[in-house]
């Protein structure tokens, strides 16, 4: 028992270390960092490039690779991202951060070479030395872990507690605003705080190498794991938040005595373990009532926020006060149908190979539209859309491959048990702030991904189940047909659902909440009903997905890659369909350029540029395709403005004649 | 004009929160030493107008000059680095910070006075050094106002803008609060008060401000605020 308790504490000092980085970054910023995955790798990264590649002694490699490189990065993505994120609405935050996680693997993989392994050590020498207390085995490397979390733990206390930098932090924490009132400098305090936590991320990578391995997926698991122990933790309560890592570390140890390691069961329950644990805090949320997420702030803080409503969750008009109305900006109709032409023309002039992907291309896009009606117009951050694509696709699979039934009828009948499991989470999820819905539907999707899609029958070696097509889309362009008129079709329906009662109620509702229940709508409905139809589309482009591989393959539907998908999403735009249809082209187009007419070691390149562009949003949060249009629409405005406008009334009011006398006037 | 310097001088300031306009065409100068009196109806602008000018509130045009710098777009920081204290209305201090903690994130930009600071507040609030180790949140009222003003008495600040230091103050309290500026203005620093009690307000300034939906209604000298001006602007009930 004591064996498993010291190893899960091991673990757990992992797990400790990364959710007190997340913690502080989230309480001080107010940026929950999906990107902390990719940080941490890319200074274990470098750690290893100067330890096991060139051969540096390990406390030299440590001090370099923690004392400056990973300051530095942190520095560097504060200057370059973070910085301009401080007021953005919450879906922009996370999609920047996604771009972060997205594209710094590749830029890492591009400086210091792919590694063709995984295996690296960790801060302890190998070969490891090996103690036994009391009858266990305790390695080298578990002990540099205890020690790791001693001294962090030691050197956090002391600088938040004693030092002026540290009480700065706490006060930043408290009230932004007061704090600047003080005369303390924010962007001064937050780099401080980036280069700190990332540190310790960079710690965190390192220690979990040994185990987890030196790679993107590695450190996302531990990520993913640390959300758990911060979702304990309310996402600001520090101590709170170690404890939970801790406990989490031993419980998911000590489960494993119970549990016949060869069996696999076993082998799906153990990852799952944190997200058990992160789904049962936030339902314990959900059901306790409202949640907000806003870092706390003070009533300074609250009274010079500007209640941006609803648009602003995905497009923040703060930027430009005195614009125009909430217009709507989206392409004008001409170039959208236009665009549905060009599209429509594709499969026919392109050969087999661009064929193929353009008609991938548009299934994704499919998909996306259900991020389109939930994240765009229904203002919800849901995580897990890939997700229920991957289960619509892999009912549809079985009902069509094993039953016999038609494909289509097949993806149809596929999406109606996503559609309930989409009502249950819009429900459980109503009274959530922003963060919770993410890291809800995230959990979910990770939780289906490790319990469902690794099971054997399921997943086939990587193959999926089978998935016919129509007999009368066995060729790519009839399919390809078939595809875009199922997009035209949502994405009509879309349209229509945006002018529709149901839609203006969802806009009033993204708006201001408070004021649509004022007003008397019925909110509980109009997100039931958008959860229902956005889980019906994700389900159905799922379906497609998988007719268009004729084969369900799950790998296609990792979570973390839905994130990826958002973020592209997000970066053309989120609140149109052709967004959707761009991006969804785009998403298979430009790798496939890379791959035909790029040397090989390119082939990363458009990764790394979809993570540059979901980065850039944070600057221009309406998406490419809006600045794109307001850049046309400006054009033909210039050209359009022959007359000049009527001058405006005057806004200042005229004196009146009872105005009492004796003061000057202005 | 006065012969005196000017200190502060707003141009012109216009301010909105998103689309709603909630100060323009707002201008006026305060000189060193002077003491302004801003009055208003609930919503006129009073608040956002301290905000603006210690750097919170971005204006959305004008331009606000202190000590013979442009400050229109500086940050809360340096605004306050120049010298320029805000105490922001209801209770402006740090709750999950000690209330010797919130002493010393007074002196953040203290420099050279931070000597002798701390002693200097728990004179003047003995009551604060008796809790220096309670968390300001679970000060009573009262208590957190006078932490809020310590803050600005244990330093010398060149301008202190007070917004309704005294709201919800017992009679004692508040004596206490104008006793407190008046020290300030003793000291050499000039006040922008933001008052709810008009006719205090107006005894302890020399000039007057009066805010009606976001422009400048009336201005002169305090004395010439009588109380027609007051009932024109702020209503019967205000003037207490
Ligand atoms: N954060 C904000 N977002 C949107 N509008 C705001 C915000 N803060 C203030 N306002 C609006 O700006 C106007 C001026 O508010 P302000 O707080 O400056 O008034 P005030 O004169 O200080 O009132 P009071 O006497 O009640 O303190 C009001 O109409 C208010 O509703
Ligand atoms: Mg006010």
């Amino acid at each position: 028992m004591l064996q498993y308790v010291l190893a899960g504490l091991a673990l757990g000092a992992i797990y400790a270390i990364a959710s007190a980085s997340l913690v502080v970054t989230y309480a001080s910023s107010g940026v929950f960092n999906f990107a902390f995955g990719a940080m941490a790798f890319s200074v274990a990264r470098f750690y290893y490039f100067l330890h096991t590649e060139n051969g540096w002694p390990i406390t030299a490699a440590a001090a370099v690779s923690l004392g400056m490189f990973a300051p530095a990065l942190g520095a560097l993505l504060y200057w370059l991202l973070f910085r301009h994120l401080l007021l953005r609405p919450p879906l922009i935050k996370i999609v920047a951060t996604i771009g972060v996680s997205v594209a710094l693997p590749p830029a890492v993989d591009l400086v210091f070479g792919k590694l063709p392994n995984t295996t690296a050590p960790g801060l302890a020498p190998v070969p490891l030395t090996v103690f036994h207390p009391f009858g266990a085995t305790v390695t080298m490397d578990q002990v540099v872990n205890y020690l790791g979390l001693a001294v962090v733990l030691v050197v956090g206390v002391t600088v938040l507690r004693f030092t002026d930098a540290g009480l700065r932090v706490r006060a930043m924490v408290d009230s932004a605003a007061l704090s600047g009132l003080s005369g303390v400098n924010a962007s001064r305090v937050s780099l401080g705080v980036w280069a700190a936590t990332t540190t310790l991320a960079g710690l965190a990578g390192i220690l979990v190498a040994p185990t987890a391995g030196l790679s993107t997926d590695g450190m996302t698991y531990l990520m993913a794991a640390a959300f758990a122990a911060v979702v304990a933790a309310r996402l600001t309560n520090l101590p709170a938040a170690v404890l939970a890592a801790l406990a989490m570390g031993v419980f998911t140890t000590v489960v494993q005595r119970y549990l016949d390691p060869e069996s696999a069961l076993s082998a799906q329950i153990v990852p799952s373990i944190p997200f058990g644990f992160m789904l049962l805090f936030l339902l314990y949320y959900a059901l306790r009532g409202r949640v907000r997420d806003e870092p706390a702030g003070g009533a300074l803080d609250r009274a010079i926020r500007v209640e941006d409503g609803g648009a602003a969750r995905t497009a923040p008009r703060a930027a430009t006060p005195a614009g125009s109305p909430h217009g709507h900006r989206s392409l004008p109709t001409v170039a959208k149908a236009a665009g549905l032409v060009a599209v429509a023309a594709l499969p026919l002039v392109l050969d087999e190979y661009w064929a193929g992907l353009a008609v991938t291309g548009l299934a994704l896009s499919l998909v996306l539209l259900s991020y389109t009606l939930a994240t765009g117009e229904g203002g919800m951050i849901w995580l897990c859309q890939i997700t229920f694509a991957g289960l619509g696709a892999l009912t549809a699979a079985e009902l069509a491959t094993t039953y016999g039934w038609h494909p289509l009828a097949a993806v149809a009948a596929g999406a109606l048990p996503v559609v309930v499991l989409g009502v249950v989470i819009g429900l459980l999820t109503l009274k959530l702030g922003d963060l919770y819905v993410a890291l809800v539907t995230l959990t979910f999707g990770l939780l289906v991904q490790t319990l469902v899609f690794t099971r054997d029958r399921f997943y086939n070696y990587g193959q999926g189940v089978a998935m016919p097509r129509p007999g009368f889309a066995e060729d790519d362009r009839v399919f390809a047909y078939l595809t875009l008129a199922a997009f035209a079709l949502i994405a009509l329906f879309i349209v229509n659902f945006r002018r529709s009662t149901a839609g203006l109620a969802m806009a009033a509702v993204r708006w201001s909440e408070d004021g649509a229940r004022t007003v008397g709508l019925s909110i509980v409905r109009t997100k039931l009903l958008v959860s229902a139809m956005a889980a019906c589309i994700a389900a159905v482009g799922g379906g497609f997905l998988a007719m268009n591989a004729q084969a369900a393959m799950l790998d296609t539907y990792n979570v973390f890659g839905g994130l990826v998908w958002l973020a592209v999403l997000v970066t053309i735009g989120s609140r149109s369909p052709v967004a959707a249809l761009v991006a969804g082209l785009g998403f298979h187009f430009l790798p496939g350029v890379f791959q035909t007419h790029l040397p090989s070691a390119w082939a990363e390149v458009p990764v790394l540029l979809f993570g540059v562009g979901a980065i850039m949003v944070a600057k221009d949060p309406d998406g490419v395709l809006a600045m794109h249009a307001r850049q046309l629409r400006g054009l033909v405005d210039r050209w359009a403005r022959h007359r000049p406008a009527a001058s405006p009334a005057p806004l200042a009011a005229t004196a009146s004649a009872s105005e009492p006398t004796g003061g000057e006037r202005p | 004009m006065s012969t005196t310097t000017t200190l502060l001088s707003v141009h012109g300031l216009e301010v909105r929160y998103g689309p709603a306009l909630a100060l323009s065409g707002v201008s006026f100068d305060v000189p060193e030493k002077g003491a302004l009196a801003v009055l208003g109806a609930n919503g006129a602008g009073k608040s956002t107008l301290a905000r603006t000018l210690s750097g919170l509130v971005p204006p959305v045009a004008g331009r606000v000059a202190f000590a013979g710098r442009d400050i229109t777009a500086a940050s809360p920081s340096a605004v306050r680095r120049a010298g320029l204290v805000h105490l922001p209305e209801g209770r402006g201090v740090f709750p999950g910070l000690t209330v010797h903690e919130n002493l010393r994130m007074a002196l953040t930009a203290a420099g050279a006075e931070r000597a002798g600071a701390m002693d200097r507040a728990f004179t003047i609030f003995p009551v604060l050094a008796e809790r220096r180790r309670q968390r300001a949140g679970t000060l009573s009222g009262g208590e957190q106002q006078m932490l809020g003003l310590a803050r600005a008495l244990m330093i010398s600040p060149r301008l202190v803008i007070a917004d309704e230091l005294s709201l919800g103050l017992a009679p004692t309290l508040v004596d206490v609060v104008f006793e407190s500026l008046e020290r300030a203005r003793a000291a050499g620093a000039a006040i922008i008060m933001i008052e709810q009690f008009a006719h205090r307000a107006l005894e302890f300034a020399d000039r007057c401000l009066v805010l009606q939906r976001g422009t400048v209604a009336w201005s002169g000298p305090a004395g010439a605020a009588g109380d027609e001006v007051l009932r024109h602007y702020l209503g019967a009930a205000e003037t207490a």
